[in-house]
């Protein structure tokens, strides 16, 4: 006579595991977006009400106009001439302000571009970072010249 | 002369390794997810420097028709009307945590007067840590 024995079943069933780890997947991947997470850090200087006095002659004053034309101390220049104009300045007097007065109708990138051409000023040659300074439009109203 | 009965081979794919690879994919997803918590459209600056912006930072971000979002970094950003707003929303911010991060997501085409609006308004709710989102500049950009 044949004996029917129940025999357990030893084995762990992990055939649907691959299906949940796929599906945590599918997941991840659709809910993931690789953007954009790097950026120039942009110094913010103390808001004070009484900011000391920079006398104009003391700074460099690099206008920005729409399209992206340049002038710096009343010189018109290209992007790529202002840190050669800076150098003798600087090496004079590292602290001296550079002051970045875009006009208010100029593109964003146009400051942008120019604000990043200014902090490479070490690869440039120069010893010291630049002291860039960006007014908002009510400072220059309220305390600039 | 006795024939060897042929062995019989059950078609198998050999799938053990696959949720070893599965898991090594949810794990490397996990670890690299950000819930991004402004999906403003822009096209933005390019620069050759750029750092790394920490994790949870608040966002303001100014589209190409100059509409302002605002996110404190935990909550999706949402509209707002004026500067006056991100003033407010950094206050906010800056009065539970002095040193949070905050980003500027402009468009490059967005006219500066925008920007500086909201530059000034982030200045004076006495925002130290700031940055500017940006692209990659590279060789063909020059």
């Amino acid at each position: 006579m044949k004996i029917d024995r129940d025999r357990p079943n030893d084995e762990i069933p992990t055939s649907s595991m691959a299906d949940i780890a796929f599906l945590l997947i599918v997941f991840f991947m659709v809910t993931t977006t690789f953007t954009a997470t790097r950026g120039l850090d942009f110094a913010l200087p103390e808001d004070d009400d009484n900011p000391p006095v920079i006398e104009k002659e003391e700074s460099v004053l690099i206008e920005i106009f729409p399209g992206g034309s340049l002038r710096v101390d009343q010189n018109p220049m290209e992007l790529g001439e202002i840190i050669e104009y800076l150098k003798p300045k600087l090496e004079r007097n590292p602290k001296k302000p550079v002051i970045i007065r875009p006009d208010v109708a100029t593109e964003y990138k146009h400051m942008v571009e120019v604000y990043d051409e200014l902090r490479q000023a070490e690869d440039h040659g120069l010893a010291e970072p630049i002291n860039i300074s960006v007014p908002t439009q009510r400072e220059i109203q309220s305390f600039w010249y | 002369m006795k024939l060897k009965a042929s062995i019989e081979h059950k078609p198998n794919i050999p799938t053990a390794s696959m949720a070893d690879i599965a898991f090594l994919l949810i794990i490397f997803f996990m670890l690299t997810i950000t819930f991004e918590v402004d999906k403003t459209q822009v096209q933005l600056p390019k620069t050759t420097l750029r750092f790394e912006i920490p994790k949870k930072a608040a966002y303001v971000s100014i589209d190409p028709n100059g509409r302002i979002r605002v996110s404190d970094g935990n909550s999706q950003s949402s509209l707002v009307s004026a500067a006056d707003e991100v003033l407010s929303m950094a206050a906010t911010v800056i009065s539970t945590d002095p040193t949070k991060t905050f980003v500027v997501k402009s468009d490059g085409e967005v006219p500066w007067e925008k920007v500086d609006e909201v530059l000034d308004a982030l200045k004076r709710a006495k925002v130290r840590d700031l940055r500017l989102l940006s692209d990659q500049r590279t060789v063909d950009d020059l």
